[in-house]
C-alpha cells in the first residue's frame, strides 16, 4: 500500500513538474482556450452591454447600448444605459435619445467636451439622471441611470 | 532516536550544486529570452543578463548551502518591489497618475490581479460573466492569463503560491525580516482563520453588489499599485482604508512580529490557497525520528502553520506556504519538503530538488518581466 501511495505521489509531483514546464511557453494558447469558456466575458455592468443601435453624423458615430439591469440571479430595479460617441467628436454634443426604440424620446444629453461638462434631461419616468460621463480613447462615453418601472 | 536521518543534508558540493543548477539555467534562459535572445538594445541586454544570472546564482546557492528561504526571499521581495514599480511607471506613462479614472473603468482597462478571483467565482457561476472592468484577453494583465497562471500554480504549489508566486507577498515578507527579533511574540494563532471570514464576506458582498468589494474597499496593496482617484468623501475613505491597512498589516505588524500578518490575517486569496494545499503534490513533512522538539521551526514560521502539538505529532497544518523558513532554522533537517504519499523522513533530497525546481521555475519566470523592466528603466535613468 505504501509503495502504491509513494508511486502515486511521485507521479503526481512529476505531472506538476511537466505542467510548470509547459505553462509559460503554452500560456498564450492556454489563455486563449480559457478565454473562450462561456463565463469568460465581462459583465455588462462593466462593459456597458451590447450596442443596440448606431447613428452616424459626419465623422462621429453615436452608439446606444442595450439597457443594463443585470443582477446576480435576476434583473435589478435600477440600471443604466450607455451612450458612446466615437470618432471625431464635436466640442458641443446634444442628442435626444430613444434608447428603447419606442419612438418616444427618453432623455436629452448635452456634453461640452472642452470644459468638460455633461448634463442629462430626463424625458421619461424611467430615466433618473446622469451617471458616469467621461472622455475615452475612442471619443466620449456616458451612462444614464435608469429604473425599470417609472 | 534514529540519528541516521541527520546525514541526509540538503547541502551539496560545488560541482553537484552546479549540476543541479544547469537545467534551471537552460530553462530560464529559454523562458526569459523567449528562445530568441535579442541583444540589440544594450539597456535591455544588461537587464536580462543581470536578472538571468542573478536568479540562477540564487538557485545555485539554494542547492550549495542547503538553505531555501534565505535565497527565495531575495527574489520574492525584489518581485514585489519591481512589480509595483512596473505598474506605477506604466500607469504614470499612460495616465500621468497612479489613480485610475472613470474612462479606464468605462473602457475596461483596469489591470487584473489574482486577488479578484475569490470575488468572481460566484458571479461567474450564476451570471456567466466576470464582475471586473478588465480585458479578457490581450493587453496588460488580462484576466484569462492571470487566472491560468494562478490556477496552475495553485494546483501544483498549493499555498506555496503565497511564497513563490504572489507578487504582493514580498512586501510583508520583506518587512517581517527587518528586525532580528520580534517585539511582539504572543499572537493568538486563531487569527489565521480570519482570511476565511474575509473570503466569505467578500465573496458574498461581491456577488450581491456585483462589485469586487475587496478591491474597492479593503485591498492594502492599492496603496502601492493603483486606486480610484480621490474626488469625493467615498473615494477619500477608500484611500484612507488602503493606506491604513498597508501601514498596519503590511508594514508595522510584520516588523514588530516577524510574521506575514497581511497574508496570515487578511488575504482571501490565501484562504483559497490554504484549501488547495490539500490536493497539491508537494507538502512539508516532519521526520519525528530526527526532530529534537526544539520548536525553532514553530517560532520561525511566518504563517502560523506550525504548532508545538503539531510538531510532536509530526504534522504541518494546511496554512503552510512552503517558504522553507522552518527548514532553514532546523539544524537536523527534520522538517523537510516532501511529496504526498511518500513517508516523512524518506527521499528528503529528491523531494526538495523536485519542489525547488518546480517552485523556483515558476517564480523565476513569473518575476522576470517586472525585474527586467525595472532594471532596464534604472539603466536608462543612470546612463
Amino acid at each position: 500500500m505504501n509503495k502504491i501511495k509513494t508511486t502515486a505521489g511521485i507521479t503526481w509531483a512529476f505531472l506538476g513538474l511537466i505542467l510548470m514546464i509547459i505553462l509559460f511557453p503554452g500560456l498564450s494558447g492556454f489563455s486563449k482556450s480559457f478565454g473562450t469558456l462561456p463565463f469568460m466575458k465581462i459583465n455588462p455592468r462593466y462593459s456597458g452591454g451590447e450596442v443596440a443601435f448606431t447613428q452616424s453624423a459626419g465623422a462621429c458615430t453615436l452608439a446606444v447600448h442595450k439597457p443594463v439591469f443585470n443582477g446576480l440571479v435576476r434583473d435589478r430595479n435600477t440600471g443604466f444605459v450607455q451612450v458612446d460617441w466615437r470618432g471625431k467628436i464635436p466640442d458641443q454634443i446634444r442628442d435626444t435619445i430613444d434608447y428603447d426604440n419606442d419612438n418616444v424620446p427618453d432623455f436629452v444629453i448635452a456634453v461640452d467636451t472642452k470644459k468638460p461638462a455633461s448634463d442629462c434631461c430626463p424625458l421619461s419616468g424611467r430615466v433618473t439622471g446622469l451617471g458616469i460621463s467621461s472622455r475615452t480613447s475612442f471619443g466620449w462615453a456616458a451612462r444614464i441611470n435608469l429604473r425599470k418601472t417609472p | 532516536m534514529d540519528n541516521s536521518s541527520i546525514a541526509v543534508s540538503p547541502k551539496k558540493t560545488f560541482g553537484k550544486a552546479l549540476l543541479y543548477t544547469l537545467p534551471m539555467f537552460l530553462v530560464t534562459f529559454m523562458f526569459i529570452t523567449g528562445g530568441k535572445p535579442d541583444f540589440s538594445d544594450p539597456a535591455r541586454t544588461v537587464a536580462i543578463l543581470v536578472t538571468f544570472f542573478g536568479m540562477n546564482l540564487l538557485y545555485f546557492l539554494m542547492h550549495y548551502s542547503g538553505k531555501t528561504d534565505r535565497y527565495r526571499a531575495i527574489i520574492f521581495v525584489i518581485f514585489a518591489l519591481t512589480l509595483s514599480f512596473t505598474l506605477i511607471r506604466n500607469m504614470i506613462l499612460i495616465r500621468n497618475s497612479m489613480s485610475f479614472s472613470q474612462a479606464d473603468i468605462l473602457e475596461c482597462k483596469i489591470p487584473f490581479c489574482h486577488l479578484v478571483i475569490p470575488m468572481m467565482i460566484l458571479p461567474a457561476a450564476l451570471t456567466k460573466s466576470i464582475i471586473f472592468p478588465g480585458t479578457i484577453l490581450g493587453g496588460f494583465a488580462d484576466i484569462a492569463s492571470m487566472v491560468v497562471l494562478w490556477l496552475a500554480a495553485t494546483v501544483v504549489l498549493g499555498r506555496g503560491f503565497c511564497s513563490w508566486g504572489c507578487f504582493y507577498g514580498g512586501w510583508d515578507d520583506g518587512f517581517s525580516r527587518l528586525r532580528k527579533k520580534p517585539l511582539v511574540k504572543k499572537i493568538s494563532d486563531s487569527w489565521k482563520w480570519m482570511p476565511f471570514a474575509v473570503l466569505l464576506l467578500v465573496a458574498l458582498t461581491a456577488a450581491l453588489t456585483m462589485i469586487p468589494t475587496y478591491c474597492n474597499w479593503i485591498c492594502p496593496f492599492k496603496a502601492v499599485t493603483e486606486f480610484e482617484k480621490v474626488t469625493n468623501v467615498e473615494s477619500a475613505v477608500k484611500a484612507g482604508v488602503f493606506i491604513s491597512l498597508f501601514g498596519g498589516l503590511v508594514v508595522a505588524l510584520p516588523v514588530v512580529t516577524r510574521k506575514r500578518t497581511q497574508c496570515s490575517f487578511l488575504c482571501p486569496m490565501g484562504a483559497i490557497s490554504t484549501l488547495s494545499n490539500r490536493i497539491t503534490p508537494f507538502t512539508m513533512k516532519i521526520d519525528t525520528n530526527a526532530c529534537t522538539q526544539c520548536f525553532k521551526c514553530v517560532d520561525s514560521c511566518p504563517m502560523f502553520a506550525l504548532t508545538r502539538e503539531g510538531i510532536k505529532e509530526g504534522t504541518v497544518s494546511m496554512f503552510c506556504s512552503k517558504c522553507g523558513k522552518c527548514m532553514d532554522s532546523c539544524s537536523r533537517n527534520a522538517i523537510h519538503f516532501g511529496i504526498r504519499g511518500v513517508p516523512a523522513g524518506t527521499r528528503k533530497n529528491f523531494s526538495r530538488n523536485l519542489f525547488l525546481f518546480v517552485s523556483f521555475l515558476f517564480m523565476a519566470v513569473f518575476s522576470s518581466q517586472p525585474i527586467v523592466f525595472t532594471l532596464n528603466s534604472l539603466y536608462n535613468l543612470i546612463f
